[in-house]
């Protein structure tokens, strides 16, 4: 086939039709919708930045924005130095390895949805499984603080593997030379770590970090079901207190602007995450 | 060979006769006895309440399918489960298929208005929430019934059962939209047991120094018991100490109610009228004004908090079957909580305070808020308000299906009075009573045989029954709204209300965040709309 075929335009075609229904009509669609107030059974109204404006003054959102960042920095944080601890262990010979790195990766495979219900029965203050084998009454689910404590417990148990996974990965791909070499200088473990796994590690951290970080700036699931976002509305996030705007009250152009406001906030942290990432390497 | 066409023949006699059991049973004099799905129990309806349309070896909706939108559940659910115990028995009366389409309590209504929006249609009708209604209804969703329910064809049903209270909320402008179902409401029960025992009113008496407030007449006397009870181990069913009261307050559970239950006593004055400060809860009737913040509703919300320090901290992040199951397990003293916690308690796989239960209508205050005149008043009785608050979860059906009638024979069949009675005794079902066929004499027609035969213990019937038809046929009312955006605005309350609960915000800044919520609620859904729906709900006359 000649390259300046007419051709070439039928087999892009599927894929133009793809991202023009799946992706862009979504984003017009919604992105019309934030400028308008619309409700089931009467005509849209066009009321510019309106919506916009009302979601700076709206102390929910504001509430959300700090659930969400605190979820974020606590939760990605932890299994970051989770995951990367448990890589380092499982990279070294133990009895029962390879057993033992299957185990920490099922949590991985779990629905967090069903996660969420499972640890509430776990949580549960009165019945539940820490109360019963340890006597111990803490309000998980019932004090606000605990309950942010409960949702970033689950995400942490819930992700730390994939954390876990990338990181093994990366480290049994740094050669083994690396490391004899460098113990004709030095014999600490921890200059070996300083000076060799961790940067060449850090490409690999840094992947984890921003795909982790984007996943949890989007949480929804652990703290539906754990929490239902409770108690009042300590944990609920952006992504619940969108869905909640859009789809139970059918406010369509509030939820469609609360949505923008996340993708934009996402995109200005994850961009300037790259550009710091690109200056370094650079 | 041989021996694999033996197996399959046993296999196809297996399903066979599987297939060939009878879900039904016609009587000799035209009776019809259903079976029920799981327990194989047998409900009969006599001839004359069974319609025309179905007789042995008719199918009148034969090669018809529907689909019934309803609570998850499963086959022994709440509201749920009646469906799934019917379904056998109506397929085989009608000859039509019936697939019931269980959602969480949180997606119904969003999953069927957008269906209903899009033109989808996949449902023929709904099991819906009360407050469902004015959503459905003001864009032409749903039809009325009326024609219907007069039609001989159908089972027999009677409108005239219900009391004004609830009639008010299976209607919509005087026309039936939904049939006789769920009667929702909450009153207040206690363990009759303890507090009937003359050597706990005496140790009341010596630690508080007054006689114990018992029969309790306001919400005062149940905070007075509650707080001397909450921490002593009073029950013997286990070594740890038990509460006073238990209420539940897991945000998006439904733990709204609770403060409207309480809240209406000090809020809705009687009178013959209905303007701002008289029958009214919600709205200034002729500006939408929110009064939800004013100072009857704070002092509410008050003592909600002073009472809910009775009862377990883990309540704050309970939904209702958590709260329900406490008391239950024989660890509150107080509940206030809608029917099903009286039918659970009758279920010794799940209570162990059958025989100990006492029931009456929810108590009043002496002290009510005059919204007019902004001044407080100070009443020689309590003000004992009624209310309808919950789901009343009731059938209905979609002006978009093909098959109304045979939506229509389903929900009749239901409705009628061997098959209410049948689900109101059984508390898994989540049907609730309030209409006259399940009380008894002289307030309705129902027997305590028929109780005691489905399990019940005679005394908790009497105070149940009791309670139930005091709290219906109040004299005061609470109203009940069913406007568009009635989820929104509870959602708003309910949230703000677990802000309080637990503490992070004081009931004066609740609930002014909730009337400030409520009025872009109600800017953003169209004033006049609103307006003129909220004084329909209420009966306003401007």
């Amino acid at each position: 086939m000649r390259w300046n075929s007419p051709l070439k335009y039928v087999f892009l075609l599927p894929t133009v039709i793809w991202v023009l229904c799946f992706t862009m009509f979504p984003l017009l669609y919604s992105l019309r919708l934030s400028f308008f107030r619309v409700n089931i059974g009467q005509k849209d109204i066009f009321i510019g930045l309106e919506n916009f404006a009302r979601a700076f003054k709206d102390p929910n959102v504001w509430n959300a924005a700090k659930v969400t960042l605190t979820f974020v920095l606590v939760g990605v944080s932890i299994q970051l130095v989770l995951g990367l601890l448990f890589a380092l262990l499982f990279n070294r010979a133990l009895p029962g390895r390879n057993v033992l790195r299957t185990i920490m990766t099922l949590p991985l495979f779990a629905t967090p949805i069903g996660v969420g219900y499972m640890f509430i029965t776990i949580f549960h203050e009165e019945g539940g499984f820490i109360r019963a084998s340890l006597g111990a009454k803490i309000p998980w689910l019932s004090n606000p603080n605990w309950a942010m404590v409960s949702v970033i417990l689950v995400d942490v148990w819930n992700w730390t593997p994939f954390v876990f996974i990338v990181l093994l990965a990366a480290l049994q791909s740094i050669p083994e030379e690396y490391y004899e070499a460098a113990r004709l200088e030095s014999s600490s473990q921890w200059e070996l770590f300083r000076y060799i796994t961790f940067p060449i590690l850090q490409p690999s951290i840094i992947l984890v970090l921003i795909l982790r970080m984007s996943e949890a700036f989007k949480v929804f699931d652990i703290p539906f079901s754990l929490t239902s976002g409770g108690p009042g509305i300590a944990t609920e996030t952006f992504s619940m207190l969108t869905f909640n705007t859009y789809r139970r009250f059918f406010d369509f152009g509030y939820g469609s602007a609360l949505a923008y406001l996340l993708l934009i906030a996402v995109a200005i942290i994850v961009t300037s995450f790259f550009g710091r990432i690109r200056q370094a390497y650079t | 060979m041989r021996r694999i066409i033996g197996y399959l023949v046993l296999i196809s006699l297996f399903f066979g006769w599987a297939l060939a059991q009878e879900n039904i049973k016609w009587g000799d004099d035209g009776s019809l006895t259903i079976i029920t799905q799981d327990d194989h129990e047998e409900i009969t309806i006599p001839a004359d309440q069974v319609g025309t349309l179905f007789g042995p070896g008719e199918q009148p909706f034969a090669g018809q399918r529907i689909a019934i939108t309803v609570n998850t559940g499963g086959p022994k659910g709440g509201i749920s489960g009646p469906l799934h115990q019917l379904r056998p028995a109506w397929e085989q009366l009608t000859g039509a298929k019936l697939d019931i389409v269980e959602m969480p309590l949180p997606e119904q209504l969003p999953t069927t208005i957008n269906d209903l929006r899009l033109g989808l249609n996949q449902f023929d009708g709904f099991i819906e929430g009360a407050w469902y209604m004015g959503e459905y209804i003001t864009p032409g969703f749903i039809i009325p019934i009326d024609d219907y329910i007069a039609d001989p064809r159908f089972p027999h049903w009677d409108p005239n059962w219900m009391p004004p209270s609830l009639r008010n909320i299976y209607t919509w402008e005087n026309k039936f939209y939904a049939t006789l179902n769920d009667s929702d409401g909450q009153v207040l029960y206690w363990r009759n047991d303890i507090l009937s025992d003359p050597e706990w009113q005496a140790k009341y008496k010596e630690e508080v120094g007054s006689d114990m407030p018992f029969p309790v007449k306001t919400w005062d006397d149940v905070i007075a018991i509650s707080k001397f009870f909450n921490g002593k181990n009073w029950d013997s069913n286990d070594p740890d100490p038990d509460s006073g009261v238990v209420l539940h307050f897991k945000v998006n559970a439904q733990g709204h109610f609770h403060f409207m239950t309480m809240s209406a006593s000090y809020v809705v004055r009687p009178g013959d009228t209905v303007d701002r400060c008289t029958n009214n809860y919600w709205f200034d009737p002729a500006t939408m004004e929110p009064l939800i913040n004013q100072p009857g509703h704070v002092k509410a919300l008050e003592k909600l908090q002073e009472l809910a320090q009775y009862g377990p901290e883990a309540q704050a992040a309970w939904d209702l079957t958590e709260g329900w199951d406490y008391f239950m397990r024989g660890k509150a003293i107080f509940t206030f909580s809608w029917g099903d916690v009286g039918a659970l308690v009758q279920d010794p796989t799940r209570s162990k305070i059958q025989g100990k239960l006492g029931a009456s209508i929810v108590p009043g205050s002496t002290d009510v808020y005059n919204m007019c005149s902004n001044a407080w008043e100070t009443l020689d009785e309590p003000n004992v308000v009624g209310n309808t608050v919950g789901g009343s979860w009731q059938g209905i059906i979609s002006s978009r299906t093909p098959n109304p009638e045979t939506v229509y024979s389903l929900y009749s069949l239901m409705a009628t009075a061997p098959v209410h009675s049948w689900n109101t005794q059984r508390g898994w079902t989540g049907v609730d009573p309030g209409v006259s066929i399940d009380f008894l004499p002289p307030n309705g027609t129902a027997t305590l045989e028929g109780y005691e035969a489905a399990g019940w213990n005679p005394d908790d019937v009497k105070f149940y029954t009791q309670a139930y038809y005091d709290n219906f046929y109040a004299k005061t009312m609470m109203p009940y709204i069913r406007i568009n955006g009635t989820e929104e605005y509870w959602r708003a309350l309910d949230q703000n209300l677990s802000e309080a609960m637990i503490g992070r915000m004081t009931p004066q800044e609740a609930l002014d965040r909730t009337a400030e919520a409520w009025k872009g609620i109600t800017e953003r859904r169209g004033l006049d709309l609103q307006l003129k729906q909220y004084q329909e709900a209420i009966g306003y006359h401007p």
